[in-house]
């Protein structure tokens, strides 16, 4: 009895998936005859001269759409915020002890975490400096900064670090970020592009999108690491 | 026929929310269909052909750009979410003993 | 000048993180300032552009509209922009104790803020996909806030579901996307005029409605909506079944503005799902037993009457559903700060453990008085202003006007049975003599009773609508009122004081995790079928 509702369940969930797919698939076949490419024609063609970006994912993300990115970094802080919040024990512990073991970890993994190390770090930081030239930017590097920080718990697990600083930092950069983006009000009397007007040359552009990948990429790396520390502190 | 594939992905994850009682693995399930609409976006954003969205001298076409643009965002949001929820089961474990979503909803709360 | 819109969206996440930094204990009347300076900021804004709302469009950054993300507000969203002040105001106020602080309490409450009026504002699909995300996160945060297991379950609960119905939304906005280039939704309308009837758009709205309703709580996807509100803080409760459930509610409008060109938005479907709401919400409050759980299944009814109301975008009964969205607002938020105040006295939220309220904190329940009759519909009180509208909308079409006066009675039923913590002796001192909670109380109470006897330059003010067409004031509505009562208490005496087996069997039915989602799929099927294959 109970095994034929089971599969009587089953079958209708099947059957439901089915119809939403069949749904999908009549409406993919419309795509080939309505697809709309005017976003993609016109970040070809404007998108160097409007932004000063060769990578016009870094284009969209720092300039046409800067108004997403600083929510997106907004749901970080939050995420942040929350995370530690859920996690933090009644007793206040400053310095806490990780749950890494070290005799756990085998040797040869930490002696190349040692040599990859920096390197991981260096990548992470040409990320972030190139991403209006090359695949990256703020959010990337940002990321795998923070991968490089979290393998420097394998190398050392008796790292004290205080999250209460890393945490402070990261709102002021996020302050920060909110400034540097609202500059161009008094240079172009708009919230939340360049500061540059688009009549100077791509290279002068770049410096307001170096100095907002950085502070970015910054956010984000400080951000990872205080919710991986929060994990690491809650597995004990 | 790659969009269509990747919606299936994004079935898998429903499959997956509706089949398991496991609340870790209906967290997983969450990042199953993120992923799959984060993949039938990038598709269809490739959907003329192209090359990758970086200017240089001699490019004749390119991908759309800003599903690209869009899908970080949505990368950010997806992995917030998840950290969230897995610091929740965390919690959830160390309150109720359970992962199981039948027996930690049924339960009464008890005092921690 | 219309630069103020970002202001909106920014004063309250700064403020919201310079409180998180500092360490002052009188943080809290930083933001009690700031909140002051937020409205005042609204007040001029909205008086600079009354009457010529087209001019508010801007878009970020000066690119073109159809790839900048733009701000755009309208009567709806000012009024709405008014009614989220006015309930974080109430929130800050019924928080506050002098010289103490909660930082991390504030920073998330501020922040949310910040993200709904970006919500109420955006004019960019993808935006509002951004602030939609946001705010889910932001709420399970504060759900989770007392960190006891029921409000992390809850938290979770929430979380999970919610999250997946927004991805779903997502999937329908990349739909739009790729067939029309752009999602702003301005540029769009104006698409969406001369559009071909063709199935990637239909399916677009339903993947669109689906992710809303989950938001909006509507029937069958409204199970996370009593975990959540019924564990959360009273004030926290009280914001989310005012405020935030109308984030889905206000999408809701704002989705099908925008499909309205295309000719199948407001269809009888949604009136239906919104009578299937009010039903099932009134029947699981009606089962009930605990106070805050009574008030969150009412939420769910009163969503369902205001979809009732908005689903046809021609009649009044549509200004009636705007109206009934405000006054909901109102009353569900005193309700809920009264019965905080209750239950941090009684220290129990069972109903029938509460007895003498009235003697032991008489202003309290004159409160509560005042919300519930309004909540069933009393004239002279808001809920009876919108409620009536709907009502006239609906006199000529049988079945339909006979479903709200059923929603009307076990409304009237459910709040007889709540009505019963008044009576009795003095059981307890009330020592708590906290000002703040009642200065919030009060405002609310006079709100209630004010949109109750001026609702008509309050409407013609905000949304242009001319409501002295209809008789709200004659001795028939006085009678239909009494008699609404009188059946209620026929049917609390008979059915539900008994405790008789069928309401049992409602308060102790559950819907397991895998069968809920099952249920969001079925929903999503029947609008697959309804607005793309019976086309």
């Amino acid at each position: 009895m109970n095994n034929s509702i089971r599969f009587l369940r089953q079958f209708v969930l099947i059957a439901l998936l089915g119809t939403i797919f069949v749904a999908f698939t009549m409406s993919m076949n419309e795509l080939q005859t309505l697809y709309n490419d005017f976003g993609q024609q016109y970040f070809f063609e404007e998108g160097l001269s409007d932004t000063g970006s060769r990578n016009l994912v870094t284009a969209i993300l720092l300039d046409y759409r800067l108004f997403d990115s600083l929510f997106e970094a907004g749901i970080l802080l939050i995420a942040v915020s929350g995370v530690i919040w859920i996690s933090k024990h009644d007793i206040e512990e400053k310095n806490a002890r990780f749950m890494i073991d070290k005799y756990k970890t085998p040797d040869l993994f930490i002696t190349f975490s040692r040599l990859v190390y920096p390197l991981m770090l260096t990548f992470g930081f040409y990320v972030i400096v190139n991403g209006h030239l090359s695949p990256g930017g703020g959010f990337q590097g940002g990321t795998i900064v923070a991968t490089a920080i979290l393998i420097l718990y394998y190398i050392d697990p008796n790292k004290e670090t205080n999250i209460g600083l890393i945490v402070t930092v990261e709102k002021i950069i996020y302050l920060l970020i909110i400034v540097v983006a609202s500059i161009s009000l008094v240079t172009r009397g708009t919230f939340f592009t360049n500061f540059f007007d688009p009549s100077h040359d791509a290279d002068t552009m770049a410096i307001y999108l170096v100095i907002l990948n950085v502070l970015i990429g910054f956010k984000v790396a400080l951000g990872l690491w205080t919710i991986f520390t929060a994990f690491l502190k809650e597995g004990r | 026929m790659n969009p269509i594939l990747t919606f299936l992905v994004v079935l898998i994850g429903f499959y997956g929310l509706s089949t398991s009682d496991n609340i870790i693995k209906s967290v997983f399930s969450v990042t199953i269909i993120e992923s799959g609409v984060i993949l039938l976006f990038l598709n269809l954003g490739n959907f003329q052909g192209g090359s990758i969205p970086i200017l240089s001298e001699d490019l004749v076409s390119i991908v759309d750009p800003l599903p690209q643009a869009l899908m970080i965002t949505t990368i950010v949001i997806g992995s917030t979410v998840t950290a969230l929820s897995l610091m929740l089961c965390i919690k959830i474990f160390h309150h109720y003993g359970s992962v199981k979503w039948k027996e930690v909803l049924a339960r009464k709360d008890v005092k921690s | 000048m219309n630069q103020l819109a970002v202001v909106l969206v920014f004063l309250p996440v700064i403020v919201s993180i310079v409180i998180y930094l500092s360490k002052w204990r009188h943080m809290n009347i930083v933001a009690i300032a700031s909140q002051l300076a937020l409205t005042i900021v609204a007040v001029v804004y909205f008086t600079h552009f009354y009457g010529d709302f087209e001019s508010t469009h801007i878009v970020l950054g000066g690119w073109d509209s159809r790839i900048g993300i733009s701000l755009a507000n309208d009567e709806l969203s000012m009024s709405f922009i008014f009614l989220s002040l006015f309930s974080w105001w109430m929130v800050l106020i019924y928080t506050f104790r002098f010289g103490h602080t909660e930082h991390s309490f504030l920073f998330f409450l501020i922040f949310l803020q910040g993200v709904f009026l970006g919500l109420l504002q955006s004019n960019d699909l993808f935006n509002v996909f951004v602030f939609l995300e946001l705010a889910t996160i932001i709420v399970t945060i504060l759900i989770a806030y007392n960190k006891k297991g029921e409000s992390f379950r809850s938290a979770l609960y929430y979380l999970i579901v919610n999250v997946p119905a927004m991805l779903v939304f997502l999937t329908g906005i990349i739909l739009v996307y790729f067939t029309f280039g752009s999602i702003n939704i301005v540029a769009l309308t104006e698409q969406f005029q001369d559009v071909d009837d063709t199935i990637i758009l239909r399916f677009s709205y339903v993947l669109m409605m689906a992710g809303i309703s989950v938001k909006a709580a509507l029937f069958p996807v409204f199970t996370w909506l009593p975990k959540a509100h019924g564990v959360a803080q009273s004030a926290i409760s009280a914001l989310l079944s005012g405020l935030i459930v109308k984030a889905g509610v206000y999408l809701f409008f704002r989705m099908n503005f925008l499909y309205e060109g295309a000719g199948f938005a407001y269809s009888d479907f949604f009136f239906i799902v919104g009578v299937l709401t009010a039903i099932s919400g009134v029947m699981f409050a009606l089962s009930q037993k605990e106070l805050k759980q009574i008030l969150a299944f009412h939420t769910i009814s009163q969503v369902g009457i205001i979809m009732m109301g908005v689903s046809s975008a021609d009649s009044d009964m549509f200004y009636g559903g705007i109206l009934h969205t405000f006054n909901h607002a109102l009353f569900k938020s005193l309700l809920f700060l009264g019965a905080g105040v209750i239950i941090q006295v009684y220290r129990t939220k069972k109903v029938g453990e509460i007895r003498g309220v009235f003697k032991t904190m008489p202003v309290v329940s004159i409160f509560m008085i005042v919300g519930m009759l309004s909540i069933t519909g009393a004239p002279f009180f808001n809920g009876f202003i919108s409620k009536s509208i709907i009502k006239y909308g609906l006199a000529e079409q049988g079945w339909r006007y006979w479903a709200l006066y059923v929603i009307n009675i076990g409304t009237a039923t459910s709040f007889i049975k709540m009505s019963q913590i008044f009576f009795g002796p003095k059981t307890l001192s009330y020592p708590l003599k906290n000002m703040a909670q009642n200065v919030a109380m009060m405002a609310l109470a006079f709100g209630c009773v004010l949109l109750g006897n001026f609702y008509i330059p309050f409407s013609e003010g905000f949304f242009g609508i001319r409501v002295e067409e209809f008789d709200l004031t004659s001795f028939d509505v006085l009678l239909d009122y009494g008699i609404t009562v009188a059946i209620g208490l026929v049917f609390y005496f008979t059915v539900i004081a008994r405790d008789l087996k069928p309401v049992r069997m409602i308060r102790e039915s559950r819907i397991s995790f895998e069968n809920a989602n099952l249920v969001f799929l079925i929903y999503v099927v029947a609008l697959t079928t309804y607005f793309v294959f019976l086309s």
